[in-house]
């Protein structure tokens, strides 16, 4: 040990552990890379994702080859319960504190899908608003009570940095989300 | 070597090595045990802004009334969306939007930027780079983990575990054993 020089034993080190992303064969790099720079322009797009769907991929990726609209899910909700759906759209939000959901856009004014994942599992950069997703996930339906709508709504209030009234909500509320999958966003539709 | 002199070495180098991360990995353990008081990796403005009367239009030409008013450069448009009859927003690069009230012309511009070193050691210790900087940080919680043995046993004597030393390991043990006793049951 003591005949390695100090410098020649940290550069090794520091080797091996550079060495480990050389060894990787995986899309993690350049979704990596792509995700350092999630937000700008010119994320890297050299990844594995099928030619479908281009664009910097989160989790799984996206598999399914057609897209359901988010106004079908919307409007019939209980169809799709629990049923696997390719949706695509703009990013309208993002979750500022984890990016452990977004908001798409429907083709109608006021239409949107949550698409959420737990936290950690996928992060989507609050400067992928505005940017087109295509997003693959499972159709949830949550019933919920007047107290659990309040506190849902008091909750959602919170993380947007808004003021809550407690007697805006009153009656039980229906969410309808996307229990995310997979995701690839990329600029442009 | 006798096996103290192998752990002093081991502890000295490795934690020497370790510096960088530990560091990083402390300064983001502090920005994000305090999530419900800010935001650890972003900075947000909104300012208020006026644009009058807003002209009847397709949301095309409203996007581009925003984008004319507000001086924006349109290669930095990436799109918009109706939330309402009266709410409309621009989304502009980097998460840049314009939330406008078509009824009053009243906006609010708001702007995001990365906390500059947060966002890099918090993305780092909370692992969003997935892939092998899993496999890194693994390399790293090992490398702690050596650092509390080799620390622990590398002294004899009075300065060792068998003397001083079982006093502070037994009161930092205490700490985390308190709240798990106390708060977790």
């Amino acid at each position: 040990m003591r005949s390695l020089a100090p410098a020649r034993l940290a550069v090794i080190l520091a080797a091996l552990l550079m060495a480990v992303p050389a060894c990787d064969k995986g899309p993690a790099r350049g979704e990596a890379a792509a995700k350092l720079a999630a937000g700008a322009d010119t994320a890297a797009k050299a990844t594995a994702e099928p030619a479908a769907a281009p664009g910097t991929p989160y989790g799984a990726g996206v598999k399914l080859a057609a897209a359901t609209s988010i106004a079908e899910i919307l409007g019939a909700p209980e169809t799709f319960k629990g049923k696997t759906v390719r949706v695509e759209g703009m990013i309208t939000d993002v979750c500022a504190q984890r990016g452990c959901w977004m908001e798409l856009a429907g083709e109608a004014a006021g239409e949107k899908l949550r698409f959420k994942v737990d936290d950690g599992d996928m992060v989507f950069p609050v400067e992928a608003k505005g940017k087109y997703a295509v997003a693959e996930g499972v159709v949830a339906v949550n019933e919920l009570t007047g107290d659990d709508a309040r506190a849902y709504a008091e909750y959602q209030a919170k993380e947007a940095g808004k003021e809550f009234d407690p007697a805006s909500v009153t009656d039980p509320m229906r969410i309808v989300r996307l229990d995310g999958v997979g995701a690839v966003l990329r600029d442009q539709k | 070597m006798k096996w103290r002199g192998l752990f002093r070495l081991v502890h000295r180098d490795v934690g020497s090595f370790c510096v960088a991360l530990t560091l990083a990995y402390g300064l983001s353990g502090l920005a994000v045990n305090h999530l419900d008081d800010w935001n650890p990796s972003y900075r947000f403005e909104t300012r208020r802004v006026e644009l009058g009367a807003i002209p009847p239009g397709t949301p095309a030409e409203l996007e581009a009334h925003v984008v004319r008013a507000l001086a924006f450069d349109p290669k930095h448009v990436r799109g918009h969306v109706q939330d309402s009859d009266t709410a409309f927003r621009v989304f502009l690069v980097g998460g840049e939007e314009v939330a406008l009230d078509l009824r009053t012309g009243s906006a609010t511009h708001k702007t995001v930027a990365r906390r500059a070193v947060l966002f890099q050691v918090n993305a780092l210790h909370l692992n969003h780079l997935k892939g092998v900087w899993t496999y890194v940080a693994d390399a790293f919680a090992i490398a702690l983990m050596v650092l509390a043995i080799t620390g622990m046993t590398m002294m004899k004597g009075d300065a060792g575990l068998r003397g001083r030393g079982k006093w502070f390991v037994g009161a930092g043990l205490l700490v985390p054993l308190g709240f798990i006793l106390y708060v977790l049951q």
